[in-house]
């Protein structure tokens, strides 16, 4: 059943926790809020829960309305971050809790088939204190997951493990999502975690959505600085839009854009440009990320393909990461760019204080709107 | 010899905490003080054996928190024991304050006394229904208290304090004259309102610090997990309280049940609860029994304590 949300935002008091937000998430699919803490997206999954009003719009499953409804009465279940399960309760009771609520008497078999699925079924009459923290999750996964719900709702589930757990349970949940076949909302700001396990994902940000999209559209073409930058890494420089449209190779215009002490134009891809102002003369921010950028050194730059996005630089500082190796380059262009280079064959010319262009193909550079902070998003963890 | 002279010979005045002084520690101060020829025979013994086995005084300092702990329980309890044992007692006139012979007369026939078993009912009965009362008002008002914001929430928190506070004579006192103002029948009615007043502080404090540690995110899980507000506040909120609840409500017996002077002023000429009794008793030669009642409810409550730390250490282990 697909769940949408219509025009649905939260205020409190005088702060707008979530601006008005429009949702569709399909049945069955692992959907992702992600986003920075205080960007609304847990308040966004409590609204979803019915544990938070919303101040406006509508929350719709298939084509009832459960805006009004009170929280025991949707079919919806939630994880919680930390997991709240009840330390009265031993863990087979914690699991039944739901179904015992509705009135199902015999809850043995359903209860030890939930804990089979979760790889606890031996601990059934342990206390929630005496677990570790990944098998607490897996019990508050249990507990929620037993009542089939139609959306399962997991806030930060996977915030207190550690990262060896925290990637073992990722592709857990994956693999249980897909067994059960519930639809799955999850709230993380592990940008990693929501890569990794969603189908499509959110990003939001200061109350908004900013991008939403499957995973790769997102990294591969963000429409903002803040996506740019919270996934992964970006180089964003400014640069001044040239007139005449680049045609060479496509059939539809792009955008050809001067960079301060680039050998020529750089190039953008039409459908890869989310600038509003394109007009020659006006200023973007084009971006390129790190791993797209090959480096060779100046007295090689004959080798670079025609065609190719290029800028000259000199390297600041070679890190050697033992999968690749991370290089500042200084440009003209004012701003330091990342290159990552896959730890291959290496050119021993590529040290500090060495010469270098940088090159890349146009279909990997993108074009944002200037008017926006370069900064956002970037070391937010 | 030379070792043990050598503290010894010089005047006092000199140096009192020459080097084996020092570690002797405490036996050695009169020593320097009092005059050295008794002592002097002792001398030759200690500082050898003082440095052979360990300092007694690194002992003491070692095991200083559990000796501390020993002198306080035994400062406690020692009373206790005494009682215990004097019911055990056959006095010889009406006053049971010397030991005279074995007896468990007492322990056979506890309501021998006139009235002492009377009031002891009435304490009882009084202590109960103040509990019930407490539990329920003082439970409901620390929940109003720690979850709610109202107008007059820190006057009425403020109030709460107060019977905690006040002298226990000025809120007899003057509960004594509102009922007489009033123009109430002093009686079982009068004490009854007078404990639930100064025990319901103590159940909302108890309580209230127990609501006020408890997740609320456990209580989202339940609304979560098709619990209405009513199976929420039963299956989670009740018995995570509980703890906090059953602390309000022992204390609250307690406090009820021995209370004297609050009764004493609210009580009518026919009521007398079981402290007034044996007020009264030890103006004219308090009886045995009264030793007995008071054993058989300190072994009762130790038992019981006991009891609920042996059922929690078990369920802890499982």
């Amino acid at each position: 059943m697909t769940l949408t949300l219509s025009g649905i935002s939260k205020s409190f008091d005088d702060f707008t926790a979530v601006h008005p937000l429009d949702l569709t998430i399909p049945e069955g699919s692992f959907f992702a809020l992600l986003g920075a803490s205080g960007c609304g997206k847990t308040t966004t999954l409590r609204m979803i829960a019915g544990l938070e009003e919303p101040s406006a719009g509508r929350i719709l499953l298939g084509d009832d309305d459960i805006t009004r409804l009170p929280p025991h009465k949707r079919p919806v279940n939630t994880v919680f971050q930390n997991y709240a399960l009840f330390p009265h309760l031993d863990i087979a009771e914690n699991v039944a809790f739901g179904l015992r609520r509705r009135g199902i008497k015999n809850v043995r078999a359903q209860v030890a088939e939930m804990l089979d699925l979760v790889q606890l079924g031996d601990l059934a009459r342990r206390r929630p204190r005496q677990l570790s923290g990944g098998q607490q999750q897996r019990v508050a996964l249990a507990r929620a997951l037993i009542n089939r719900p139609r959306v399962l709702l997991l806030d930060e589930p996977l915030g207190a493990l550690d990262l060896k757990l925290r990637r073992q349970m990722q592709l857990e949940l994956k693999r249980i999502q897909t067994e059960v076949g519930i639809t799955f909302v999850h709230v993380t700001h592990d940008q990693e975690e929501a890569m990794t396990m969603a189908d499509s994902v959110a990003v939001m940000y200061q109350g908004r959505v900013e991008q939403l999209g499957p995973p790769a559209d997102l990294y591969e073409n963000p429409r903002s600085t803040f996506v740019a930058n919270f996934l992964g890494t970006s180089n964003l420089v400014e640069a001044k839009v040239l007139a005449g449209q680049d045609t060479a190779g496509t059939a539809s215009a792009g955008l050809r854009v001067e960079v301060p002490g680039a050998d020529g134009a750089l190039r953008v891809p039409p459908d890869r440009c989310s600038a509003g102002d394109t007009e020659p003369g006006a200023m973007v921010l084009v971006g390129i990320r790190p791993e797209k950028i090959a480096l060779v050194s100046a007295e090689e730059a004959a080798t670079v393909p025609d065609g190719h996005n290029r800028l000259t630089g000199r390297i600041k500082d070679a890190g050697y990461l033992g999968v690749s190796w991370q290089y500042q380059v200084e440009t003209p262009a004012g701003a330091e760019l990342t290159v990552y280079a896959q730890n291959l064959e290496r050119d021993s010319r590529l040290t500090a204080g060495a010469p270098v262009v940088l090159h890349w193909r146009p279909a990997h550079t993108f074009a944002l709107d200037a008017a926006q902070d370069a900064a956002a998003g970037e070391e937010t963890l | 010899m030379p070792a043990a002279d050598h503290p010894a010979g010089p005047p006092p005045s000199r140096h009192p905490g020459s080097p084996p002084a020092a570690s002797a520690g405490p036996p050695e101060k009169p020593a320097t003080g009092s005059p050295k020829k008794p002592k002097e025979p002792q001398k030759p013994e200690k500082p050898p054996a003082a440095r052979s086995r360990r300092s007694p005084l690194r002992w003491v300092r070692e095991n200083a928190v559990v000796l501390a702990g020993c002198a306080a329980l035994v400062y406690l309890l020692l009373p206790n024991l005494v009682i215990l044992l004097f019911s055990f007692n056959k006095p010889a006139g009406r006053f049971n304050y010397s030991w005279q012979a074995f007896s468990a007369d007492a322990w056979t026939d506890p309501c021998g006394v006139a009235d002492m078993c009377g009031s002891l009912r009435r304490s009882l009965r009084i202590a109960i229904l103040a509990t019930l009362l407490t539990t329920v008002f003082g439970t409901l008002a620390a929940f109003a208290l720690a979850r709610y914001r109202f107008r007059g929430r820190s006057t009425a928190n403020a109030l709460i304090f107060l019977p905690m506070a006040m002298p226990e004579v000025v809120m007899a006192a003057s509960l004594g004259t509102l009922f007489l103002n009033m123009r109430v029948q002093f009686g079982f009615v009068t004490i009854l309102i007078a404990h639930v007043m100064f025990c319901l502080s103590f159940v909302v404090v108890a309580v209230k610090a127990r609501v006020m540690s408890m997740d609320p995110r456990l209580e989202e899980a339940a609304r979560d997990l098709y619990a209405g507000p009513f199976q929420t506040f039963l299956r989670v909120t009740l018995p995570l309280a509980a703890p906090g609840i059953a602390a309000g409500a022992l204390l609250s017996f307690a406090l009820s049940f021995d209370d004297f002077i609050i009764t004493q002023f609210n009580a009518g000429p026919s009521t007398v609860t079981f402290p007034m009794f044996v007020w009264g008793a030890a103006q004219r030669g308090v009886p045995v029994q009264v030793n007995v009642i008071g054993s058989a409810m300190f072994v009762l409550a130790v038992a019981l304590v006991v009891c609920g730390q042996f059922v929690t250490n078990r369920r802890r282990k499982s």
